[in-house]
């Protein structure tokens, strides 16, 4: 991967700023390709939240296979990937560095959706198709709040924004490229620990929406499988409160109040599992939910 | 020594919540939250409402909570009570 001088960016995303410094042209080529200009802010304007830097890997090793190694704060939390894999690691780091400090939030693993007002919440293991269900339903009306970490405000128990790119991987990308063909997407990356992985661009009216939180209707559980006729039904409630407690990167950090948190929010919105198999059944799924 | 039986009830360091027959509570002294259904669910409301016995506890089962012929209520009970316990749910309510 080609580097240049090293160049500064700062980047609003949500209620988020990080400043970012890399080497890298075809991280800061790909991010200008994935966030739109407005996310670009000055960099003497900003307070971050997050200091980033994507740097060039150390050692010997550095000279047969180029290397990227993630810092935040100065600190390298990670092992250093191929270099060509910096763009999703940038992205990767990001949802680490969140987990890790935005403790002001609930921050539970899952994507967040909205329509007519309300949150869908859609926790999911890897595989479940989370990400690639997401990224049809922004395409056919639904705002986009978050494809990977859905942030609930513990104060009033609404999802805060985080219109990032949406994380695709293998069969999906193809898939996604053929079902919303005026998407933008990033260029793939192949062999990386998930994969062949691509970034989609959230849309441009999600990304303009991004300080309007909203209230969570629907806590779905969804899951591909293959040839299933779409199935969405009512879903014990402490079943699952309990997987998105698990699925809460800093339950423990809130105790006591975010038990509570997930209480009330499980009192008042619909908790559902959903099966499906393709994207057309599964946004008129979803239409119903809700009309 | 006494010969009354002990009784036991849910601390108040436990929030819960009660939906659909299925109980769901945070224990703010280990920091876990649990989930019961069933036997453990009707266990854990009669402990909750009020203290109790063991053996008070066996005899109000007998005519609330159905279980499977081939299930001992009172075993079954007493399982259920030790795991309370090991998850830190019990509490001695005096006598």
């Amino acid at each position: 991967m080609k580097t240049r001088p090293v160049s500064t960016l700062a980047l609003r995303f949500g209620p988020f700023a990080a400043s970012l410094e890399t080497p890298f042209a075809a991280l800061v080529d790909g991010l200008k390709r994935l966030y739109p200009p407005r996310s670009f802010i000055p960099a003497a304007d900003a307070f971050y939240d997050f200091r980033v830097a994507i740097a060039p890997g150390r050692g010997a090793h550095r000279w047969l296979k180029p290397q990227a190694r993630f810092l935040l704060d100065g600190e390298s939390p990670f092992k250093p990937l191929p270099a060509d894999q910096a763009l999703p690691m940038f992205e990767w780091g990001l949802n680490y560095a969140i987990a890790a400090q935005a403790h002001q939030y609930l921050v539970v693993h899952a994507a967040a959706i909205e329509r007519n007002g309300k949150v869908a919440i859609l926790p999911g293991a890897p595989g479940a198709g989370k990400s690639t269900l997401t990224a049809a339903l922004v395409q056919r009306g639904w705002r986009l709040l978050s494809d990977e970490l859905a942030l609930i405000r513990p104060q009033d128990a609404q999802v805060v924004p985080l219109a990032r790119p949406i994380n695709l991987k293998n069969g999906s990308i193809a898939l996604m490229r053929a079902y919303a063909p005026d998407a933008v997407f990033s260029a793939e990356t192949h062999d990386t620990a998930k994969g062949t992985v691509a970034l989609m661009r959230a849309p441009a009216s999600s990304i303009a929406r991004s300080e309007e939180a909203a209230p969570i209707g629907w806590i779905v559980f969804p899951r591909w499988q293959k040839d299933a006729a779409p199935r969405l039904e009512p879903w014990s409630r402490a079943a699952g409160l309990m997987e998105i407690a698990h699925n809460a990167m800093n339950y423990s950090v809130h105790g006591g109040a975010g038990f509570a948190l997930l209480a009330d929010i499980f009192a008042r919105a619909g908790c559902y599992r959903f099966v499906y198999c393709k994207l057309d059944h599964a946004v008129a799924a979803f239409a119903g939910l809700a009309a | 020594m006494s010969d009354i039986a002990p009784r036991q009830r849910i601390p108040s360091c436990v929030q819960w919540r009660d939906w659909d027959g299925e109980i769901v509570a945070y224990n703010d002294r280990t920091g876990d939250t649990h989930h019961f259904a069933d036997l453990a669910a009707w266990l854990f409301r009669k402990l909750a409402a009020a203290p109790a016995s063991a053996e008070a506890i066996a005899d109000a089962a007998a005519g609330e909570i159905e279980l499977p012929a081939r299930i001992d209520r009172g075993a079954a009970i007493a399982r259920t009570l030790e795991l309370f316990a090991r998850l830190d749910l019990l509490e001695p309510a005096g006598s």
